[in-house]
């Protein structure tokens, strides 16, 4: 999207550095993501796409021996800053990882979950009316609306997936981090994921990693490609799949290494 | 000599697995392929060595003495004998043919102590010599059958089989004798003392039942308020109760603690120590009770104008509570880290704080296993004898004030049963009445528990 005919910069990565304790896992990542629209991150297994997924919620904070060094600057803020609040980081950012993870709670309270936490809903009603949208976005309402009490776990995989991908989208984020989410589903439940992403970058700036080049092909506008700890090249998907600069990216692309 | 039998049958059993092989290996030296490797060989002959002997062995050593018995008796017959006499003079013919008695010896009884003594030896001799016939036997049948196309895999693997099956029987057939033996005693016992009386008498007061003299003929209504069990029962569950309100919070607050917030390096320290807790015998913690805790609360009760008891509910069931704290902190904190980490990172992710995490997905996913644990920490407290005989008394008194002395269950079948026992005396019986009682409470909580747990389970998985 752009507006004067400039390119809106949601997140901007600057010489971001990993460590997991003295291996350094990404090195020197610069990377701009754009405003609503799907960034795919690809390379192969162990390249440090993941990593710097999780860096851009700060999910690394996790790991106890994982450090991160540079700046990320999501809203003109550095999130790496100690004054970020990490709790209002992950509210804007939300996550969907690559096995689908309902709680082990019903599906309405796998929805609420992120409201109630962040005081989003002042009555039953204004709850109720979160479920039912966040659902309705991720395409799942008309399957589970008779069933909004039973336990989340029930679902197939693919509708837990979208189930992950409405609890993320229960509480507004701006920006949503996908780790590799079709990659435990069947070619079905993939498809239905894919249209459902194309239809949020309305509403939210994706970035998405991926093993499958045909789907960062299908769904993405951007791409990076990762590989040993470095950003290789990035720029329009277009661009990087039919015209790539560098001759790693064409290799990992037409399936000669990876 | 029944061990030397014993050991030679075992040796042999060792030098027969030696030739099984051997026998095998020649075989196999003749290029023909073997349906299992050598060993089997020697465990086939080894178990047809051993197997046929013994059983030969155990039968005997059953049967036997009935035999003789029923031999030397039969001198005694048609002459009007009662069973119990007849009984009386067997025993004395076994101690006369010992050199052990005492009585006057007559010479029906000096035959008989012969007659004994000779069967004996006939009986020793020929069980050798049958037991070798067999294993002789035996062992040339299984060496025989030793050959390429015979399968040993096969016998050798059901005879395991079947001697895994019986150490599983051992263990349910046990439990299914002390069960019996529960129930058979618990039934007399009810004979004398009405149910109604036990279950909701108030009044436990066996000591009372002492003072029968044994050769009077029983008279139930001498027990009437002797045996109401309600302040027997309610001691157990009031201390069981002040043991859990210490040992849940703090067990589980500190398994949390553990798997949720403690650094490696802390964990790995705290938590044997923890479980050190776990390895002290209960006597020390009786005494500790007793000597410390007691005489601390009284002080502290006694500065603060309360009376309290020397020996009280409170430091019994305070004690018995810290000796259940590792148990419960140890295995919730197990139950709490197999949390799948997904489940974490998806709270995270939405941006819920760690409290939140634990106390909104962690906990309610851990939650069939800690009801477990918490389970098994009521039947510890329900079970626990030696800290409340110790700390809390012996006397039965109805109260829910815990800076009183009451007792328990398994307190009182201790104070019954220490000492001389009469047996098919109520007073005895009454042990075995509250035995049954503690297994029926004991194996309802555990049913309750599974239930609970597959409940949740079902929900959620």
């Amino acid at each position: 999207m752009k507006k004067n005919g400039v390119k809106m910069i949601k997140i901007n990565s600057k010489n971001v550095d990993v460590f997991y304790g003295k291996k350094q896992a990404l090195f020197n990542i610069n990377l701009d993501i754009e405003e609503n629209q799907v960034t795919a991150l690809i390379g192969p297994s162990g390249c440090g796409k993941s990593t710097f997924l999780r860096c851009l919620n700060r999910m690394n904070d996790v790991i106890d021996i994982c450090r991160v060094k540079g700046q990320i600057i999501i809203n003109d803020f550095d999130i790496n800053d100690k004054s970020c609040d990490v709790v209002r980081l992950r509210e804007k950012i939300g996550m969907v990882f690559q096995k689908p993870n309902p709680f082990p709670k019903t599906i309405y309270e796998n929805i609420s979950y992120g409201p109630t936490i962040h005081g989003m809903a002042q009555s039953k009603n204004e709850m109720d009316e979160i479920v039912e949208n966040s659902l309705k976005k991720a395409a799942l309402w008309e399957e589970v609306k008779d069933r909004l009490h039973e336990p989340g776990t029930g679902l197939s995989g693919g509708q837990q997936q979208r189930l992950c991908i409405a609890r993320a989208i229960s509480v507004k984020p701006e920006v949503i981090l996908m780790d590799e989410p079709c990659s435990a589903l069947d070619p079905i439940a993939t498809a239905q994921i894919e249209e459902l992403i194309d239809e949020l970058k309305k509403d939210h700036t994706i970035i998405i990693v991926t093993h499958s080049m045909a789907q960062a092909a299908r769904v993405s506008q951007n791409t990076g490609f990762f590989h040993l700890g470095e950003l290789i090249e990035h720029g329009s998907t277009d661009k990087i799949f039919k015209n790539p600069e560098n001759k790693r990216t064409q290799d990992y692309i037409t399936g000669r290494f990876g | 000599m029944n061990l030397v039998i014993f050991i030679f049958i075992v040796l042999l059993g060792f030098t027969s697995y030696y030739f099984g092989r051997k026998k095998a290996y020649s075989i196999q030296a003749t290029n023909t392929r073997l349906t299992a490797l050598p060993q089997f060989y020697g465990y086939y002959l080894a178990i047809w060595c051993a197997i046929p002997a013994f059983i030969i062995y155990s039968l005997w050593a059953i049967f036997e003495p009935s035999i003789v018995k029923l031999i030397i008796l039969s001198d005694y017959s048609n002459q009007g004998y009662l069973d119990d006499e007849l009984n009386l003079i067997y025993e004395k013919t076994k101690s006369l043919s010992r050199g052990q008695f005492s009585g006057e010896i007559t010479t029906y009884l000096e035959t008989s102590a012969e007659k004994y003594l000779n069967l004996r030896s006939i009986a020793q001799n020929s069980k050798v010599v049958l037991i070798l016939a067999i294993i002789i036997a035996s062992i040339v049948y299984g060496y025989k059958r030793i050959s390429s196309n015979n399968r040993t895999r096969e016998p050798v693997e059901k005879f395991l089989n079947a001697v895994l099956f019986t150490a599983s029987l051992a263990a349910i057939l046990t439990t299914i004798g002390i069960v019996f033996s529960l129930i058979f005693q618990t039934i007399d016992f009810f004979k004398v003392i009405p149910l109604f009386d036990f279950i909701f008498g108030t009044h436990w007061y066996p000591a009372k039942a002492f003072v029968r003299d044994a050769s009077e003929p029983l008279d139930p209504s001498m027990y009437s308020d002797t045996f109401g069990a309600v302040p027997i029962f309610a001691g157990t569950f009031f201390i069981a109760l002040i043991a859990m309100c210490v040992a849940i919070p703090i067990g589980l607050m500190s398994g949390i603690y553990l798997a949720e917030y403690a650094s490696t390096k802390v964990r790995q320290y705290a938590k044997p120590l923890i479980e050190i807790l776990a390895g002290i015998p209960t006597v020390v913690y009786g005494f500790f009770a007793a000597l410390t805790v007691g005489p601390f609360l009284k002080d502290i009760g006694t500065a603060m104008g309360l009376e309290v008891s020397a020996e009280s509910a409170l430091a019994a069931g305070g004690v018995m509570g810290i000796m259940i704290i590792p148990f419960i902190s140890s295995l919730s904190d197990d139950v709490i880290t197999s949390v799948p980490q997904s489940l974490r990172d998806g709270s995270y992710a939405m941006g819920a704080t760690k409290s939140e995490t634990i106390k909104k997905v962690i906990f309610p996913a851990a939650l069939p296993g800690i009801v477990g644990s918490i389970l098994l920490g009521v039947s510890r407290a329900v079970g626990e004898t030696m800290i409340v005989v110790m700390a809390s008394g012996l006397a039965a008194n109805l109260t829910f004030n815990p800076l009183e002395s009451t007792s328990t269950i398994t307190a009182q079948i201790v104070v019954i049963l220490i000492g001389d026992q009469a047996f098919g005396d109520p007073k005895t019986q009454a042990a075995f009445a509250l035995g049954m009682t503690l297994f029926l409470v004991t194996l309802s909580l555990n049913i309750f528990a599974l239930r609970v747990v597959k409940k949740y389970r079902e929900k959620y998985e």
